[in-house]
């Protein structure tokens, strides 16, 4: 376990030194690297707030009862220069999540990979398969 | 009296020619100088939107294998344009990739390469769209001065003082966590907390919010720079700096014109305030210089002299191009700032765990 930590802490400081870059968090203070998840679901709601967007994805977990997961996503100000609007991504959409959970064992998550039914990426497949609106859109 | 005046209009036409020879080392040769237009109250009018976000992929400080160079061979040119490319295909790839190609050190390595950024092929961190790149530039590095690009030595003060606060942190029972420490709001910095990146930190091009404006009205100038949404209001009218007891993260501003250029003097700010990473004393002082060098051209260049804290003062100097329509967009960062809540009942989750 000490072994596990020590490593995990280098990496820690390997990632703060590599990627300054990312908005300004550090990853391994809010979530944790062991406690990997993939989530299926349909898309709640996409809060635009800064720092970051965070989407609300409704999971049907194994015990079959409906629970709300928090996605966090980039700045909201990215993704308006980036061509995205309020209607990109509709509740009811289907995203698979997968990222790691939050430490405080919340239902929260970051999505190192947010994916359509259809396995293209959010925010850059771009398409949203469930809207016939954007259907064929980059 | 007729060859006296014949004098003085030589010598300012060579002045004149002299001022847009700037810290980038290009000297424009041969180009007419550019005299903006003026204000309607006859101070010259640099008033636009001055995004920073070309410069985001050009280093803070050199590699050191280019030692004096400040800009890159056609070769070199070429390494830097194909990194930003196959990042390019990365960030836009339609699939998610089952083994990620992360950005280390100047190249991309996989999973197998760096099996600490992925678990499972997932990769640890947050996908790529959060992250504007920037475009690749033949500029070595943002600092020009020293003239190797690199920041210089700390002070023997300053080294101590950096010492000692890596082993108070060395010292601390949390030190040991993953993540590190968070057991107040204190142990998160003044970015994390939403508060400020300081004056040179809100101006330096970054991954994201990189956005700078300029507004004029008579007797001041206003900077505003997207991160953290800070807006210096400068006076332009000669006025004195406050006493030196009042302090804030941003510092006081004063600004005057050399011809054309805008030079503007920050003092006063609160001791503590990282620049490249490193805390600042009391003595800071920084100076910038707006030079416009031709209608969609700004070179902009600040110079950061902390005796306590460098052996000597360091100049960063990069174009800022003139944008039509970027919008700087609100940053109201506390409204959703949930990685304070994070960072913080995670430590105390990791806590009970012992």
């Amino acid at each position: 376990m000490k072994s596990t930590r020590i490593v995990a802490c280098s990496f820690a400081v390997l990632l703060l030194s590599a990627t300054a870059a990312w908005a300004h968090h550090a990853f391994a203070a809010e979530f944790d690297l062991n406690q990997p998840v993939k989530l299926q679901g349909k898309v709640q709601k996409m809060e635009w707030i800064n720092p970051h967007a965070w989407i609300h994805v409704d999971v049907v977990g194994s015990d079959g009862k409906l629970v709300t997961w928090m996605v966090e996503g980039g700045s909201p100000n990215i993704l308006l220069r980036r061509g995205f609007t309020k209607e990109s991504l509709l509740p009811g959409t289907e995203v698979t999540v997968e990222g790691y959970r939050a430490k405080n064992g919340e239902l929260r998550a970051n999505g190192s990979n947010i994916t359509f039914k259809d396995g293209k990426r959010l925010f850059l497949g771009g398409s949203n398969p469930d809207d016939p609106e954007n259907r064929g859109k980059k | 009296m007729k060859t006296s005046l014949r004098f003085i209009i030589f010598l300012a036409a060579i002045l004149f020619a002299l001022a847009p020879i700037t810290m980038d080392g290009q000297t424009r040769g041969g180009a007419k100088p550019w005299t903006p237009p003026k204000t309607p109250w006859g101070d010259p009018d640099i008033q636009g939107l001055w995004p920073g976000q070309d410069m985001v992929g050009t280093p803070l400080e050199r590699d050191r294998s280019l030692g004096t160079r400040a800009f890159l061979t056609d070769e070199e040119f070429s390494k830097r344009v194909a990194f930003a490319e196959e990042q390019q295909e990365i960030d836009t790839a339609d699939l998610v990739s089952r083994n990620p190609r992360i950005a280390r050190g100047g190249r991309f390595v996989t999973c197998e390469e760096d099996p600490n950024g992925c678990r499972n092929g997932v990769r640890i961190g947050p996908p790529n769209y959060w992250d504007e790149r920037g475009k690749p530039t033949k500029q070595a590095s943002l600092i020009m001065d020293p003239p190797d690009g690199r920041l210089p030595p700390l002070t023997p003060e300053a080294q101590k003082l950096q010492a000692d606060r890596a082993a108070a942190r060395k010292a601390r029972p949390c030190a040991t966590q993953p993540g590190g420490c968070h057991d107040s709001w204190e142990d998160e910095s003044l970015w994390d907390r939403c508060i400020t990146r300081g004056l040179v930190g809100s101006v330096l091009p970054n991954g994201y919010n990189t956005g700078n404006q300029i507004v004029q009205s008579p007797g001041y100038v206003v900077f505003r720079n997207e991160m953290i949404h800070e807006a210096r209001v400068i006076p332009v009218d000669g006025r004195a700096h406050p006493n030196a007891s009042i302090r804030t993260w941003m510092g006081s501003s004063r600004g005057h014109w050399e011809g054309s250029t805008l030079v503007v003097e920050t003092t006063n700010f609160l001791p503590g305030i990282p620049v490249a990473n490193t805390p600042t004393s009391d003595g800071l002082r920084v100076v910038e210089r707006f030079t416009p060098v031709d209608p969609d051209t700004l070179t902009y260049q600040l110079t950061v002299e902390d005796p306590k804290t460098w052996t000597k003062p360091w100049t960063v100097s990069f174009p800022l191009k003139r944008s039509k329509d970027y919008a700087v967009y609100e940053y109201a960062c506390h409204e959703g700032n949930y990685y304070m809540y994070n960072a913080l009942s995670g430590a105390r989750s990791e806590e009970k765990k012992k």
